[in-house]
């Protein structure tokens, strides 16, 4: 979301919680995440003096660094922010700390209790601590072991986790982990960070539901048609093949990502805004959502794999011609199904998910459709009349917008579709913070809202567990559809839609 | 609020055993939880008004410190009987006072500071204690202890979220005498929040000793002397003091109604081009009608050249003008007037409206008007505005009882004064004429 100018009477107006004395530990702190998304996060919260004078980041990686070291290559990594916050750096960079610690040796973990002891005398932080698992998922269960076997975890009330995403790799690694994650902590202490909930046009979809009365009427089977979640993305697997090509497009988007969007817009209103109450909601929805066709999982999923592309000025590399890729890889870059969800409230409404890589245009959308006025008493201008559409823009252009009818000007009564607009710039003119930061905050207050419960992520799985096994046993059955970069998919997956008579919207 | 389960009936000790029976109580009588780790509560709670309107049989006990319906109800007409303004607010320490010379000597039990309020329980303090006078100032000190733990679903399976509350009651004597052993009460290795309950003109030397940095303060500069108000407020934030006001926090309604005029980026340029600002109060204490002109003025860049003060020509007394200089040097006239209200808010100067005039020299003038949503803004609708484009908003009542606001401070963190408050506390004093 871009800033325009900023109001000076909304500066220091939020009231923010403050998070408790507290050490952060980050595991992976020589990662890619450490120096792009969690340290620029941390110094933001700073900035933003949402942090307690009594604060301390500890990196652990297996790197043999100092602190020093720790910190100049922070610095470095963010060098444009440094150099024009310098001050706040020196005063933020006191509280970077580093210990090299290998997760799996005993002995090293032993040294992190003896530093984080030490850390609670130097920087006064009472014993609370945040350990964010920024590490391989194949480490998450045994880090979470090696953290409680050391008696890290052992105070519910202030110790934590955070496990980045991917949890499992489908239902039953998720349950083995959950398994695995819960005899070392309570749940409460368990944060499942999805990045996508810490985006503020995310979070929107439960205030422009339940803050207005007007919505939730209609919001059902009885008014809605159909509705479309997209995630389109113009990027390629960039340097991550190694990890996208054990993925793909379904493990890395769809049952994270599109799935929250899918489990925010379904899910029935919480008695009050209260994390259980949300996630209760939230599971419940999704335990509730099918694949269309589960017997035949083929008929309502595609695959897609990006081929060559682009112009003749700028030509994309096919996804089996990118660095570290498989030459003969039938990972899918894209992916695009229907489900069903069996309850009252969505019955025969079908849910369609598409989410790809090397697409037009980079977006995120919900788009619920509603049902056609029952009788067509006016000709429209388009041919047909068009249906009532509600955009809620995720990404970029954050917003909504609500398309309906209105009469074309001039003689005699003919409709025409209009777009009435929301958009974040244009009303608040605010920048709205990265997701790191609203979720890195909310884990160290322990606010565990914005976070997957256990029986969520597993209920994700499992929605999408025929097509996993389908792609691992008869993967023939289930094939990746070329399509050429920067174009909306393979066709296969507009056939998808126009055997109900649909189409995708075109953003 | 329902108050909260302690897992003892409090305890009446002698005051000199309280320190060891606590030590006692958490390593031995509760073994399975060693206490939350994280603040103690030290509340001032004198609760003058509810103690006066008992005692003159207005309304019965028991004695609770908390402003509930009836109270406020009994107060109201009790301002009315008395022949004070009918904009005399129920927590007015004028109220309280003009009670006191009515005869009277019921009385009722006394629970000040033996309820945990939910808002606060959630919160999970470690120690509640409650300095609870009495209207018999020769009363003896009388200490009463127990240990409370916030209910299951409040505490979110942490069974180290239990505390205690420990009350000193007596007369003003006892209460000096409780000073001494409150050090020792208070955990050295844990924040303190100090709440003043009370007005900020009573007992001064009490709050000093009480209200020590780095002990956190919170007060409430609606209650009490206007000028000794903001200059405390000053006082306190100039020696760098952690200080939080609940009037201030009262105005996040009215701070928040008027940045979201100006969210529009395209009305932001206005903001460069005010004029003229009006604020009405009710009654006769400006300090919430200031605070909000000095924010607005501070966060604006506005330079104060002079302030004085002005016949209201209403039996409300008198209102403050001043003159203001834009940062292009340009004046802005700014006037705080008393207006007369039916029934009045809680607490004194609750705001009964705001008029910004912008005038771009591009476009028409822009005339934004802030309404309560419990008065009406005649006054400030007047005057010629209809030639201008109207922004005019209802700005929400919060509704909110001191508790809540409390919990808010206290949720908040809070470890340091808000620059923000400290800006237009510094500014509101200089706007008070002498």
């Amino acid at each position: 979301m871009a800033a325009t100018q900023t109001n000076p009477l909304r500066v220091g107006l939020r009231q923010e919680r403050v998070i408790s004395p507290q050490c952060l530990v980050i595991f992976g702190a020589s990662g890619d995440l450490t120096h792009r998304k969690l340290i620029p996060a941390l110094f933001e919260l700073f900035r933003q003096r949402r942090l307690p004078s009594e604060f301390a980041v500890l990196g652990c990686a297996r790197r043999p660094w100092s602190d020093e070291e720790f910190r100049s290559r922070m610095a470095e990594a963010m060098a444009a922010e440094v150099s024009q916050h310098r001050s706040a750096w020196e005063q933020f960079a006191a509280c970077l700390f580093y210990e090299p610690v290998d997760l799996q040796k005993d002995e090293d973990v032993v040294r992190l209790g003896t530093r984080l002891e030490a850390l609670d005398r130097q920087r006064a932080t009472r014993g609370n601590r945040t350990f964010y698992l920024s590490v391989s998922p194949a480490y998450y269960g045994s880090g979470c072991r090696a953290l409680a076997n050391a008696g890290l975890l052992k105070d519910p009330g202030r110790s934590r986790v955070v496990i980045e995403k991917p949890f499992g790799t489908d239902y039953s690694s998720a349950q083995l982990l959950n398994r695995v994650v819960q005899s070392c902590g309570k749940e409460s202490q368990i944060f499942r960070i999805d990045h996508y909930l810490g985006k503020e046009t995310v979070q929107n979809i439960l205030v422009l539901r339940f803050a207005n009365a007007i919505f939730e009427p209609i919001w059902n089977r009885n008014y809605i048609a159909n509705v479309q979640i997209t995630a389109a993305e113009t990027v390629g697997v960039e340097e991550r093949a190694g990890y996208y090509e054990t993925s793909g497009a379904l493990r890395d988007m769809v049952q994270n990502h599109l799935t929250q969007m899918l489990a925010l817009t379904t899910m029935e209103a919480p008695g009050h805004f209260d994390p259980e109450a949300i996630r209760n909601e939230k599971a419940k929805v999704l335990q509730a959502a099918r694949l269309a066709n589960e017997d035949e999982p083929w008929k309502c999923c595609v695959r897609g794999q990006y081929s060559r592309g682009g112009s003749a000025a700028n030509p994309l590399a096919g996804y089996r011609e990118e660095p570290g890729v498989n030459p003969g890889s039938t990972t899918e870059t894209y992916v695009a199904m229907k489900l069903f969800i069996d309850n009252w409230r969505w019955q025969g409404v079908p849910f369609y998910l598409r989410t790809g890589k090397r697409l037009p245009k980079r977006l995120s959308e919900v788009v619920l459709t509603f049902r056609k006025a029952p009788v067509q008493l006016f000709d429209a201008a388009g041919g047909t009349p068009t249906a009532n559409q509600l955009v809620l823009r995720i990404q970029p252009d954050e917003g909504a917008g609500f398309v309906f009818d209105v009469k074309a000007p001039g003689s005699g009564m003919r409709s025409r579709p209009v777009d009435m607009h929301f958009s974040y710039d244009e009303s608040f003119g605010e920048p709205s913070d990265e997701g790191y930061v609203r979720l890195l905050a909310d884990a160290m207050l322990g606010d565990p809202t914005l976070f997957t419960r256990s029986d969520e992520v597993e209920a994700a799985w499992r929605l999408y567990t025929p097509l996993l096994e389908l792609i691992e046993d008869a993967p023939e059955q289930l094939p990746v559809h070329p399509y050429e970069a920067r174009t909306w998919g393979p066709g296969a997956a507009d056939n998808l839609l126009a055997e109900d008579g649909l189409m995708w919207r075109r953003p | 609020m329902a108050p909260q389960l302690t897992l003892q009936a409090p305890t009446e000790l002698p005051p000199g055993e309280v320190p060891a029976y606590l030590n006692r109580l958490w390593s031995e009588g509760l073994k399975e939880s060693s206490g939350a780790a994280t603040f103690t509560l030290v509340v001032w709670e004198p609760s003058w008004l509810q103690q006066q309107l008992i005692r003159t049989g207005r309304i019965d006990g028991p004695l609770s410190g908390l402003l509930n319906d009836a109270l406020l109800a009994a107060a109201r007409t009790a301002a009315a009987e008395l022949g004070l303004p009918a904009s005399t607010a129920p927590t007015a320490p004028e109220l309280a006072w003009a009670l006191g010379q009515q005869p009277g000597a019921h009385s009722a039990e006394d629970l000040r500071g033996q309820f945990v309020d939910r808002a606060i329980s959630a919160h999970q303090p470690r120690r509640l204690i409650t300095l609870a006078p009495t209207l018999e100032a020769g009363k003896s000190l009388e200490t009463l202890v127990a240990a409370y733990c916030p209910l299951p679903e409040e505490r979110g399976g942490n069974a180290d979220a239990c505390g205690d509350v420990v009350v000193l009651r007596g007369g003003m004597g006892a209460m000096q005498q409780g000073l001494a052993m409150l050090q020792e009460l208070i955990p050295a290795d844990l924040p303190c929040w100090v709440w003043w309950n009370g007005s900020m003109d009573e007992s001064p030397e009490l709050l000093e000793a009480l209200a020590a940095a780095p002990r956190r303060l919170v007060v409430d500069s609606s209650i009490g002397e206007p000028r000794r108000c903001l200059d405390l407020l000053v006082q306190r934030i100039e020696q760098g003091q952690a200080v939080n006001d609940l009037n201030w926090l009262r105005l996040r309604t009215w701070r928040e109604s008027l940045a979201m005029v100006f969210d529009p980026p395209t009305r932001q340029s206005a903001l460069d081009q005010v004029v003229q600002l009006d604020i009405d109060v009710e009654g006769q204490h400006p300090v919430k009608g200031l605070l909000l002109a000095a924010w607005i003025a501070d966060r604006l860049g506005w330079h104060l050249v002079n302030s004085f003060w002005i016949d209201a020509g209403t039996t409300e007394g008198r209102g403050i003008g001043a003159e203001f200089e834009r940062t292009d040097g340009q004046s802005v006239q700014f006037r705080l007037m008393p207006v007369p209200v039916g029934v009045s808010k809680m607490h004194p100067g609750a705001l009964v409206g705001l008029r910004l005039i912008c005038a771009p020299s591009d476009r028409a003038p822009l005339c934004v008007i802030l309404c309560s949503e419990s008065g009406g803004c005649m006054r400030l609708e007047a005057g010629g505005v209809a030639s201008m484009e109207l922004a005019e908003e209802v700005v929400p009542l919060p509704n909110e009882s001191e508790e809540m606001e409390m919990a808010r401070l206290l949720g908040g963190g809070h470890d340091s004064t808000n620059p923000l408050l400290a800006a237009a506390a510094e500014l509101a004093a200089k706007l008070l004429p002498s």
